[in-house]
């Protein structure tokens, strides 16, 4: 008898044939853990690069980290801590990582108000990671990715929600900017499911987000109407900036259906643009609000009249 | 809104074998008709597609929103049917204006000074201190109900196409109209919901006197109790001119 049908007999007892199977099985996937290196003691991380989109395109730790790709199953891991590694990189230099391929994004990300923020040593200032994720960078397309279009607003707020991170440095930046978009219709919208609206980075740019009051920004006053009228947004509209400039962070905005009641603590300049002369619209909404009222109010009141009175006279015909 | 000269009294033919005595008075012509299941068509899908955006934060406005089918299906439903009423309103007034031969003056829907003593009336007589009042084609609450859907059909028309175009508005209008149209249109919206789902519908559904209805929507036609009852003063007026013309052979009494 040969070793062939030796082995082929030995496969003829099913159980033999299972376990060979089902181990296997256990090797391919005990091994595919083994896929990245640094598996061993960075569990929690690697178990999380591996939603990655780079570990997709077959990156490993190394490419972003340095040193050496090799794998390493020893205890302290020398050669891969060896030469150009870098374990936490400083929020100033998380830029110089990314730019080594991403380099138009880290361009226009370094015209930003975040990277002069950093620049001027601010502890907490958004770079790549903060909207992208650590370890868990994810396609923007992936409805999970924090910088995914719809999950803008929920990651924008992360910091600008944040009394401590944005009165800590500098005391200039609002915290209800979240509040205040959830008023506008955009918000409206996104939160029923409707995806195709404006989030935070369409109208403040994703990468090069500048404050309002710089003349380049997208959100400045007088480039606004370039802004709202974008691609696939609000096209061929005539917009007037100070229209646009009314749209979406303010409470007495066209998006809101609501009149700030209190038309005394209405910014001055912009109290004649939302009430007219006489706060003339504000009087009107007032007359309707009254009307519905009394009209509901008064003609209910004779319904239950009606009622009441049937119930002394039983049949009035 | 009739454009009766002398009030029809019309024989019943179809139902001719069962009840011989019953005779029908013609209330509303086929057209009138058919603008008003428009309108109530048109009106129920704006308050089903417009009351989720009025109220977001109800945890009905999403459900509602879904079974329409997605917000954006919201929308172009709410705009359709916005669109509808518009014509249905442009076609009202044209007709009634241009076709409809009867003089502007002779019509029975503007409000009299009867109206005022009527609707005084009736508070007396909810209170027990009057006997009710007697109608003519027309009464107060009919009127009300007839000017109140004028009145809001104008404003929610006009604030809905500002809205649906606010940057062809804005190129006639300040933008402070702009924006107080939604609140216009929103208030108004309300005040009209509110008012047919209580106050109409009590009146030509729930009340005693109706329930389950008044079958005058779908027929056009109003029975001789419910024409005695309900409008005694054309009921009189009705029987007077038939009297007159002596063709009272066609009521078989």
């Amino acid at each position: 008898m040969s070793l062939s049908n030796k082995i082929y007999s030995l496969f003829k007892n099913k159980y033999i044939l299972i376990l060979t199977i089902s181990l296997s099985i256990f090797i391919g996937v005990a091994g595919a853990q083994e896929d990245v290196s640094c598996y061993h003691c960075h569990t929690k991380v690697v178990t999380e690069f591996r939603n990655n989109i780079h570990y997709d395109k077959g990156f490993t730790c190394a490419d972003c980290h340095g040193g050496s790709t090799k794998s390493n199953n020893s205890v302290i891991s020398d050669s891969v801590m060896s030469g150009d590694f870098v374990g936490r990189p400083t929020r100033n230099h998380i830029t110089d990582i990314c730019s080594k391929c991403h380099i138009k994004e880290t361009e226009d990300y370094k015209t930003s108000i975040h990277w002069d923020a950093i620049q001027k040593g601010h502890p907490d200032a958004a770079t790549c990671t903060d909207c992208h994720g650590i370890h868990d960078i994810r396609a923007i397309k992936d409805p999970d990715s924090s910088s995914n279009h719809q999950n803008s607003p929920a990651t924008c707020a992360k910091c600008h929600s944040n009394k401590e991170m944005m009165s800590a440095w500098y005391y200039g930046i609002k915290t209800d900017r979240f509040d205040t978009y959830k008023e506008s219709f955009h918000w409206r919208a996104l939160d029923k499911g409707y995806t195709l609206v404006a989030t935070c980075a369409d109208c403040h740019e994703n990468h090069k987000t500048k404050s309002h009051t710089d003349p380049t920004s997208s959100t400045y006053t007088e480039n606004l109407p370039k802004t709202c009228g974008k691609e696939n947004c609000h096209v061929g509209v005539n917009f007037d900036a100070k229209v646009a400039g009314g749209l979406v962070h303010d409470k007495e905005s066209l998006h809101t259906a609501e009149l700030k009641w209190n038309k005394t603590d209405m910014d001055p300049h912009m109290k004649d643009y939302f009430l007219g002369p006489f706060d003339l619209a504000y009087w009107i909404a007032i007359f309707f609000k009254i009307l519905t009222t009394t009209v509901i109010g008064f003609f209910t009141g004779m319904v239950i009249l009606d009622f009441l009175s049937r119930l002394k006279i039983q049949r009035r015909f | 809104m009739s454009r009766q000269k002398s009030i029809e009294v019309l024989e019943s033919k179809k139902n001719g074998e069962r009840n011989m005595d019953e005779i029908y008075f013609k209330r509303f012509t086929f057209n009138q008709l058919a603008q008003h299941w428009a309108m109530i068509g048109s009106f129920m899908l704006l308050v089903i597609s417009g009351m989720p955006l009025k109220f977001p934060d109800a945890w009905w406005s999403p459900v509602i929103v879904n079974l329409l089918g997605g917000f954006a299906m919201r929308t172009q439903i709410h705009h359709a049917a916005g669109i509808g009423m518009v014509i249905l309103g442009v076609y009202h007034v044209a007709y009634h204006v241009f076709v409809d031969k009867e003089s502007l003056l002779d019509r029975k829907v503007w409000p009299t000074l009867k109206d005022a003593k009527d609707f005084w009336q009736t508070i007396m007589f909810y209170l027990g201190k009057a006997q009710a009042p007697k109608y003519g084609r027309y009464s107060w609450k009919e009127k009300f109900d007839y000017w109140g859907a004028f009145w809001g059909m104008v404003m929610l028309c006009v604030t809905g196409l500002i809205m649906l175009y606010p940057f062809k508005a804005m190129e006639v209008i300040p933008y402070a109209y702009v924006h107080l149209s939604t609140i216009v249109h929103t208030d108004e919206a309300l005040l009209a919901t509110l008012f047919i789902f209580i106050v109409h519908w009590w009146n030509v559904h729930y009340s005693p006197e109706v329930f389950p209805m008044s079958k005058a929507w779908l027929t056009g036609n109003l029975s001789e109790k419910q024409m005695k009852h309900e409008h005694p003063l054309e009921y009189e007026e009705a029987m007077r001119q038939t009297n007159e013309k002596g063709d009272n052979s066609s009521i078989s009494k």
